[in-house]
């Protein structure tokens, strides 16, 4: 598929009964859990292909805002997963938007706990074991080309006029030389929205 | 300084006090602050060896920073309970968010703020990739294998499982450690 244009246009609603819903979103989110490499960004242009592309729980647009939205809140900001089955289950109604949401978290979270724990109990033996150097060297590269991948979709799934994007590399800049807190772009960036100086 | 253990109880609540504490960010500053300084839980060493785990396996690191915790004093029934009192109550307050967020944002006052939110999150997204940039640069294979998957991922569309299936191993062994280490 060279989707990154056609991926809206190819997409069919989901015709799914409530439980089909449910089952899938949570059985996609438990088979992507063991890769949140680097903290867990690694997988936000998976969750935009998921969600807008495979599965038309959302549209573009609603996927950039609820990244948005996830950013703003406090709390991990992998939380947004939440959001992302709450957009599932939407129009199934409140009560399975929420059940999808609540499973959705749990299903990204529950794999990667169990082998957090699991590591935590065998530390001591892992900690100076060759795997554990070639992993932790290995993985680091390959983080580093997903983010600039996820930086990219995310830029290109926001799809703001020149002024939005101008804002953007600013904001990218000032995060990596100034300590400002993002909250502080975001406030600003949403009142230039506001006054229709960013559109989209 | 004696470390004091912790009931499931305790962690709950420790891990929630963690979570109100961070509104606006600098969770793991303030996960130190409360659980090696106020609550004596975990000596400083402790605590420190919890981060490079937590950044080290698959997870979001403040999730895994949590697990970790609660791992060390009751197992999988304390790592659970404490992800619970980290996540629920921001989970919570965000789930609220979103059921607002599907109710107004076709409001066209919203929409507008909202894209100027969007183009900020853009930016601090696009910087995630420059911030580990540094440490990079001057090892040219992993320059490469970054630029490979970069390409594989953005170019050419392709999943993340395999590509990550498919470079990690090879990056693997070309990081194994070549002399023993020691045990």
């Amino acid at each position: 598929m060279s989707g990154l244009l056609a991926a809206a246009a190819a997409c069919e609603p989901a015709h799914l009964s409530d439980l089909g819903t449910l089952l899938q979103v949570l059985w996609q989110f438990l088979s992507l859990s063991l890769f949140s490499l680097g903290g867990g960004n690694t997988l936000l242009a998976e969750y935009h292909h998921l969600a807008v592309a495979q599965f038309c729980w959302l549209t573009n647009t609603q996927f950039a805002d609820l990244y948005a939205l996830a950013e703003a809140a406090p709390g991990p900001s992998s939380m947004l997963v939440g959001l992302l089955g709450l957009g599932a289950g939407w129009r199934e109604g409140p009560f399975w938007a929420l059940l999808s949401a609540y499973g959705a978290e749990a299903a990204i979270l529950l794999p990667s706990t169990l082998l957090m724990v699991t590591a935590c109990l065998s530390w001591k033996r892992l900690e100076h074991s060759p795997w554990r150097v070639a992993f932790e060297r290995g993985l680091g590269p390959i983080t580093l080309g997903i983010l600039f991948a996820v930086g990219l979709k995310i830029l290109r799934t926001a799809d703001t006029n020149f002024a939005g994007l101008l804002v953007s590399v600013l904001v990218c800049v000032l995060m990596l030389r100034t300590r400002i807190s993002p909250l502080w772009f975001m406030a600003v960036a949403g009142v230039l929205g506001g006054l229709g100086v960013i559109n989209r | 300084m004696t470390e004091l253990r912790p009931s499931l109880s305790e962690l709950f609540w420790g891990m929630l006090q963690v979570a109100l504490s961070a509104f606006g960010g600098g969770l793991s500053a303030w996960s130190q602050r409360i659980v090696v300084e106020q609550r004596r839980w975990m000596t400083n060493e402790q605590f420190l060896t919890g981060l490079t785990v937590a950044r080290l396996f698959p997870g979001p690191n403040q999730i895994n920073m949590a697990v970790y915790i609660g791992a060390e004093f009751h197992g999988l029934s304390g790592a659970l309970v404490a992800l619970a009192g980290m996540l629920l109550l921001p989970f919570s307050l965000l789930m609220g968010l979103g059921l607002a967020y599907f109710h107004f944002h076709t409001i066209p006052s919203v929409d507008r703020v909202l894209a100027g939110v969007v183009a900020a999150a853009a930016g601090m997204a696009l910087s995630m990739g420059f911030k580990i940039l540094d440490q990079y640069w001057n090892d040219r294979v992993a320059l490469l294998l970054a630029a490979v998957v970069f390409l594989a991922l953005s170019l050419f569309d392709q999943r993340l499982i395999p590509v990550v299936l498919i470079a990690g191993p090879l990056a693997m062994a070309w990081y194994w450690p070549r002399r023993r280490a020691n045990p």
